[in-house]
């Protein structure tokens, strides 16, 4: 089944590659980057994929057993754009790609002295035969900094006017995961991509895992009452487990719940709530209305202001 | 009387027949790991992982190690070819392309990403030198006398010579957009231009581009027929593999090959196996006919090698320069 999609993912890849994009590149003598723009078009690809999953998934979910009804489709909308702008995962991307190159300059200037940097295998060589538990301690080891991130979010006022702008959505949906400023992405980026490659991250693996993280954090903002059960709700991220980290009483330094994918690290750093019933209001009463229901531009520009306001000691944060 | 026939000719006949299946190695660069095929069944025999990007490998000289490249994961595999075992792994700063001097003392190695050459001791795999080049130097040949190793340097749009006397540059003369692969051919290096759809071909005495060899557009790579009777060039962009007279420099036929053939080897019975890089496949093609047929592997396959494994040659120490040159881009 996964060799049979993988297999179709390649030929379709192959196929765009080599019709219409390498022709291109051709002709623009960008030849020099024909592997990293094939890497690229596949991870665009399966971007699109893991959208469509996505829909597949929680939209059904959503019309089973909502936690409250629909009533502003218009703010779902500007959900859908966050998503289809960074979904495709172009930021972090870029971010890797970025960081990459500056590792291979770093590497190679440290070249002459011998010193050959590490990676998770070569301090654990029995990873070497076992890429699959490599690629899940790769996960495990991001969803750490994801959490840590996060924290970060919500600790630093500079940092929580940015972020504000995922909590401000009253009518969360699967479509708000994205939902985040751009300079936030951007952060978010680099620091998920510096992780990735300090603890070595195989190129090919890194989409996949960008996609695993994103898949979860969709099903977990999704509009529906699901919870995992006693011990589910300890393992995986679920709805009700996040939907109370977007609850009210629930912004800034008040946060509970901030795991994207594991709940351990909650509870190991005391942050966790497994109250099971508990479905609450969605929302940041603190925020400007603009950041609520404002479109995609009018968020970025209040939430630039706020974050400058936090910054240099004026307005809210 | 047959039947004593038959008897006495039956220890031949066992020496005749092979033994296994010759054995095709292929590096999967965009899935990090290695594909070893039976070679008669075109099956998958074994998928050994490796750390980040294999790209290029090359057999030592004596034929009793296959060296593979793991660019991404600064590390060469010294594996038994006959078995595909790993005996032991070497932390090297990005392995990209690599061989050996045709004298067999020198191992170099090309890093595309540090834009760094490095020569190697074959033996001690001790590091000599470390040049630092202009850009993506990419792919390499060497003079039969081992005293220059000509590398191309695919960001500069150069090749560059290199004495293996001093470790030093020697010169570097500009070739076009995109230099890939090179091979040393009568006195003449012939560069693959990749921005371009020919083939270059280079007076290194005169350092000057004395012919062009069309083929395609994305022209990439060029190995020797084992027995010399032919060149084989690929074309990445228009998706061709060409015959190239080795006299007259004149493409003889060219054989459509969709999928971006890259990297080649040649198995004993002349066939011709390619890497096609955007379709996750290789081809097994006959020259004679100009047919072929496709076998799938890993992602993005680059390196490719053939190990044959006849009774009569199992563990013999292959010695043919082109045939390991061949097999080793």
């Amino acid at each position: 089944m996964i060799d049979s999609f993988n297999h179709a993912l390649d030929d379709v890849t192959g196929w765009i590659f080599e019709t219409l994009l390498q022709p291109l590149m051709y002709q623009a003598g960008l030849m020099d980057w024909a592997d990293d723009a094939l890497e690229w078009l596949e991870f665009g690809l399966f971007g699109v994929f893991s959208i469509i999953v996505v829909y597949v998934v929680c939209r059904p979910l959503e019309a089973w057993r909502p936690v409250e009804p629909v009533t502003d489709r218009r703010a779902i909308r500007t959900d859908i754009i966050y998503t289809l702008l960074t979904r495709l995962g172009l930021l972090p991307m870029v971010a890797f790609v970025l960081l990459a190159s500056l590792q291979a300059w770093w590497e190679g200037s440290v070249a002459d002295s011998g010193f050959v940097p590490p990676t998770l295998e070569t301090l654990f060589p029995a990873l070497r035969e076992m890429p699959l538990l490599a690629f899940a301690i790769y996960v495990v080891i991001l969803d750490f900094g994801e959490y840590w991130r996060h924290r970060f979010q919500h600790t630093f006022r500079w940092w929580w006017a940015l972020h504000s702008i995922h909590h401000a959505q009253r009518q969360m949906t699967f479509w708000t995961d994205d939902r985040n400023h751009i300079l936030d992405e951007v952060i978010a980026a680099l620091w998920f991509g510096a992780i990735a490659l300090l603890i070595g991250v195989p190129p090919g693996q890194f989409p996949l895992l960008v996609l695993v993280m994103r898949l979860a954090e969709s099903l977990s903002h999704a509009n529906v009452r699901l919870s995992f059960g006693r011990i589910g709700e300890r393992l995986i991220v679920s709805p009700r487990f996040h939907r109370l980290h977007h609850g009210v009483l629930s912004i800034a330094d008040h946060g509970k719940n901030y795991a994207v994918l594991l709940p351990v690290w909650d509870w190991i750093f005391g942050t966790a709530d497994f109250k099971r019933d508990v479905y609450p209001r969605t929302g940041d009463p603190e925020a400007p209305e603009a950041l609520a229901t404002g479109g995609w531009l009018r968020q970025q520009a209040v939430g630039l202001k706020r974050m400058a306001g936090a910054v240099f000691g004026r307005g809210t944060a | 009387m047959r039947r004593r026939a038959l008897l006495l000719s039956a220890p031949l006949l066992l020496l005749a027949r092979p033994a296994a299946a010759d054995l095709v190695y292929v590096l999967n660069s965009g899935d990090s790991s290695i594909s070893i095929l039976d070679a008669i069944t075109r099956q998958e025999l074994r998928r050994i992982p490796a750390l980040r990007e294999v790209h290029h490998l090359v057999l030592s000289p004596d034929g009793r190690e296959l060296l593979i490249a793991d660019s991404g994961g600064n590390e060469i595999f010294f594996v038994d070819p006959a078995t595909g075992d790993i005996r032991r792994r070497e932390r090297v700063s990005n392995p990209y392309h690599l061989d050996f001097s045709p004298d067999g003392r020198f191992l170099v190695i090309c890093s595309l990403r540090r834009n760094q050459v490095d020569v190697y001791d074959a033996r001690s795999m001790a590091l000599l030198a470390r040049l630092r080049m202009p850009e993506k130097p990419s792919h390499m040949a060497f003079r039969p006398d081992s005293s220059v190793v000509y590398v191309t340097l695919q960001g500069s749009g150069t090749v560059a010579a290199i004495s293996l006397a001093t470790f030093q540059p020697l010169w570097e003369v500009p070739v076009g957009r995109e230099p890939a692969g090179i091979v040393w051919h009568r006195g003449r290096l012939i560069a693959g231009i990749m921005g371009s759809d020919h083939f270059a071909v280079i007076n290194p005495e005169t350092r000057e581009i004395e012919k062009q060899i069309p083929v395609g557009r994305g022209a990439h790579t060029i190995f020797a027929q084992p027995d010399g009777r032919a060149l084989w060039a690929t074309s990445r962009v228009q998706s061709r593999l060409a015959e190239i007279d080795p006299s007259t420099l004149d493409v003889r036929r060219v054989i459509d090959l969709p999928g971006g053939p890259d990297c080649i080897a040649f198995d004993p019975d002349g066939r011709i196996w390619v890497t096609l890089r955007w379709a996750g496949r290789i081809a097994r093609v006959d020259p004679r006919s100009g047919e072929y047929e496709t076998i799938r592997v890993g992602r993005s396959p680059h390196g490719i090698f053939v190990q044959p494994r006849r009774a009569e040659t199992e563990g013999l120490v292959q010695t043919s320069a082109a045939g390991r040159g061949a097999n080793a881009r």
